[in-house]
């Protein structure tokens, strides 16, 4: 099934991220989920992964973005589908007041529709709930060294959101050519190591352009992506 | 006798329409009146008109075969000033008289002349041919074409102002063999009384209707002068029926065109009705899925979590925890099963845009262990055209089956997907690099390229396999796909029409879609 795939170079995660250098410090992660059994679960199971621990946990989107604040945590488990508000309004809102915190999103579904939406809308990855325990970890690593969840499927609705935006907006949130054609090439089923050898430039430089496209995402979408997810609710 | 036919004794009349406009009411003045009518023509008449000469060859029935136009005169033939028995102010006389045409003859010429004191509509068969109001003037109307063998019927509605009352009238027909006839204003005419229906067209009188009275000889007192004028009525042609104006014609078509109208109402409801049904359905299909999603789906969830929670807090090397991860990983087959089942019911995933994206993104994953390279070859127009669920669901059948073959039969190290959009077919495409095959070779019935090639043709597709030893393999699915195009009255029944595949449409009814949700499930 569907696993996210993410761009980062697996080695080693990058010496300045904040705790991430430090094999004593373990990660802070906050958890958002709303049944109980779950919650309980996800918890534990962060707990026993030696590098990380729960610092939080909430039942709902409301008081994710009253609590969440003052933990400060490093990653931020966030369930798509939270009762009231929804995940994706609830991620919008936590990165506008933690820009610097890691958002993944979880998702019982594989629907890369909604993945997206959450994409836009601020978060930084995402998770089938049914990971596997060994995945869970690999992902939270992923996420904080920097990597990008970026899949063809994925990569063509970057591509069609920006052309969408270029109708009406201002060249601050297009794509640059060199964006583009990475964009282009994922899509058409080219993996990062793929595409660095095609331009002739390191994998790295390759993650770079792609970090970057989200960030613009995230600036022209954050809200207009709550926003669709709403109206997406109602057939 | 006058002479110069339309020639307008113009300055006697206008003298006496000077003196004399609507005065005829005025009884004690009408002798003054008689007086200066005959006095003016007499003083003023330029030469043509004896008075008395033609007063005293008026009455004669002199007229032969022939009219020369040198003998010719307009009061010629007429007969004497006929009315109703009654004289009176503002009477309404409907004067009517059938003649007979003889059968075989050929009218050569016909003439009708006539006036009334004081007006008069003439009516031939019902048609209407001319009015007037002027008795000092003659009317005569040609109305040769207007008169084939029958009966033809002459009607008068003659109406008088006050005072006293007349009508004068010659119908002249001459025959091709020499012969003529002659119908004059005489006590045969009828009285029509008032109140009569379609007297105008009626062959025969009724007996209730009274002869006419003759009041007067022509040129007797108190018309004792002639007509001052003479008006020509241009000759009367019998009214052309085209085939349209016909009665027939226009009832048929009339009835034609409710039909069609009705018939149209008809479908429009049926289109709307259809359309509710669709729409309900997708509002179903949305349903089921959220059901899905919501309730088994994250039961589900919570299972695999909650298991490798247990599972993760028992040693290493148990056998418990080997079957608690074999649960887990079973739970997590039925999860991902799920998902497509998911995937294909939910109507907000229905779009060519959501299928290819999901292709894409299983043909991914599927290679992902094998180490195949897999590359996508997509159309990036046609986006938001939409696929029914039969369709979506056969297709990725299909798909799977073939991404299935490629990892087990083919030895391939890249493979092309292929979804393109040609000439309103929807053209998925998977060719492989690996070993190909001899098609004659294949066992029938021990592969799944028959089962594929059905499924196709249920949707009036077709799959279409090529491969030659070596030379790797293409397998093409093509499905004509109706074009979409809203009709103008699509904002009546708010659901948008799936597009659908060619012959499956006329079949697909709601009540087909349920069950398939459930054949879905087993397929998987």
């Amino acid at each position: 099934m569907m696993q996210p795939s993410t761009t980062k170079d697996e080695k080693s995660a990058p010496a300045n991220h904040p705790g991430a250098s430090s094999a004593k410090s373990r990660l802070r992660v906050a958890l958002v989920e709303d049944q109980p059994k779950v919650r309980e679960s996800w918890v534990r199971l962060i707990n026993s992964f030696p590098d990380f621990y729960c610092v939080c946990s909430c039942v709902s989107g409301e008081e994710a973005v009253r609590v969440i604040p003052q933990h400060q945590p490093n990653v931020i488990l966030m369930d798509i589908f939270l009762p009231r508000m929804s995940g994706i309004e609830c991620t919008a809102r936590l990165k506008a007041i933690l820009p610097q915190v890691q958002i993944l999103i979880l998702t019982a579904m594989d629907d890369q529709e909604l993945v997206f939406l959450a994409l836009e809308a601020g978060a930084d990855g995402y998770l089938l709930k049914r990971t596997k325990p060994s995945e869970l970890r690999a992902a939270l690593l992923d996420v904080l060294s920097g990597g990008v969840p970026m899949t063809s499927q994925i990569a063509r609705l970057v591509i069609d959101s920006f052309r969408q935006k270029a109708k009406t907006k201002d060249e601050s949130s297009e794509l640059s050519l060199r964006e583009e054609q990475i964009l282009e090439l994922i899509s058409q089923g080219y993996s990062n190591k793929m595409i660095a050898d095609k331009l002739e430039v390191s994998i790295d430089t390759v993650c770079t352009h792609l970090r970057r496209v989200f960030a613009k995402l995230h600036v022209s979408s954050r809200t207009e992506a709550v926003v669709r997810y709403i109206a997406s609710k109602t057939l | 006798m006058w002479k110069g036919v339309g020639v307008t004794l113009g300055y006697g009349a206008e003298a006496d329409l000077m003196l004399w406009p609507e005065t005829k009411s005025r009884v004690f003045l009408n002798t003054l009146w008689l007086f200066l009518r005959g006095g003016t023509v007499a003083c003023l008449g330029i030469g043509v008109c004896i008075g008395s000469h033609a007063m005293a060859l008026a009455d004669g029935p002199e007229i032969g075969p022939q009219a020369p136009d040198t003998d010719y005169s307009p009061t010629n033939g007429l007969g004497s000033w006929i009315w109703a028995a009654k004289t009176y102010d503002r009477q309404t006389c409907q004067l009517w008289r059938a003649f007979d045409i003889p059968e075989q003859s050929v009218v050569t010429h016909a003439r009708l002349v006539l006036t009334v004191d004081n007006e008069f509509t003439l009516y031939l068969d019902g048609r209407e041919l001319g009015r007037g109001a002027e008795w000092r003037e003659l009317f005569i109307y040609d109305v040769t074409h207007l008169l084939s063998p029958g009966v033809h019927t002459l009607a008068i509605k003659a109406y008088n102002s006050s005072f006293l009352a007349g009508m004068i009238f010659c119908l002249h027909v001459d025959f091709g063999d020499g012969t003529m006839l002659e119908v004059k204003s005489d006590s045969s005419w009828r009285i029509v009384p008032e109140g009569t229906k379609r007297w105008m067209t009626k062959k025969k009188a009724a007996k209730a209707w009274p002869q006419a009275t003759a009041v007067a000889p022509l040129g007797g007192a108190p018309w004792w002068i002639n007509p001052q004028n003479v008006n020509l009525i241009p000759m009367l042609q019998p009214i052309k029926v085209y085939f349209w104006q016909t009665g027939w014609f226009q009832i048929s078509l009339l009835s034609l065109s409710g039909a069609v109208i009705l018939i149209s109402l008809k479908l429009v409801a049926q289109l709307a009705l259809h359309r509710k049904e669709q729409w309900l359905l997708q509002r179903e299909r949305a349903r089921i899925a959220m059901d899905f999603h919501d309730d088994l789906g994250a039961r589900m969830t919570g299972l695999v979590v909650r298991g490798e929670v247990v599972q993760s807090e028992l040693p290493e090397d148990s056998e418990t925890r080997r079957q608690i991860d074999g649960l887990c990983e079973e739970a997590r087959g039925i999860l991902s099963t799920m998902d497509e089942i998911l995937w294909a019911v939910n109507p907000k995933r229905d779009s060519f845009r959501d299928f290819t994206s999901y292709i894409c993104g299983y043909a991914q994953e599927f290679f992902k262990p094998t180490g195949i390279q897999c590359w996508f070859d997509l159309d990036p127009a046609a986006s938001s055209a939409v696929l029914s669920l039969p369709l979506k669901r056969a297709l990725l059948m299909a798909v799977k089956e073939t991404l299935n073959n490629v990892v087990k039969h083919s030895r391939a190290t890249e493979v092309v997907l292929q979804i393109k959009w040609q000439a309103r077919k929807l053209v998925v495409a998977i060719s492989d690099n690996g070993a190909g095959f001899d098609k004659t070779s294949l066992r029938p019935g021990r592969n799944g390229l028959a089962n594929m090639a059905q499924r196709m043709s249920e949707l009036g597709g077709t799959c279409c396999i090529t491969s030659e030893p070596g030379k790797g393999c293409r397998t093409e699915f093509s499905i004509p796909l109706k074009d979409a195009r809203r009709p103008a009255w699509h904002w009546m029944t708010r659901s948008d029409r799936p597009l659908q595949p060619g012959p499956a449409a006329a079949t697909e009814t709601s009540d087909d879609h349920i069950p398939q949700i459930h054949d879905a499930a087993k397929h998987y």
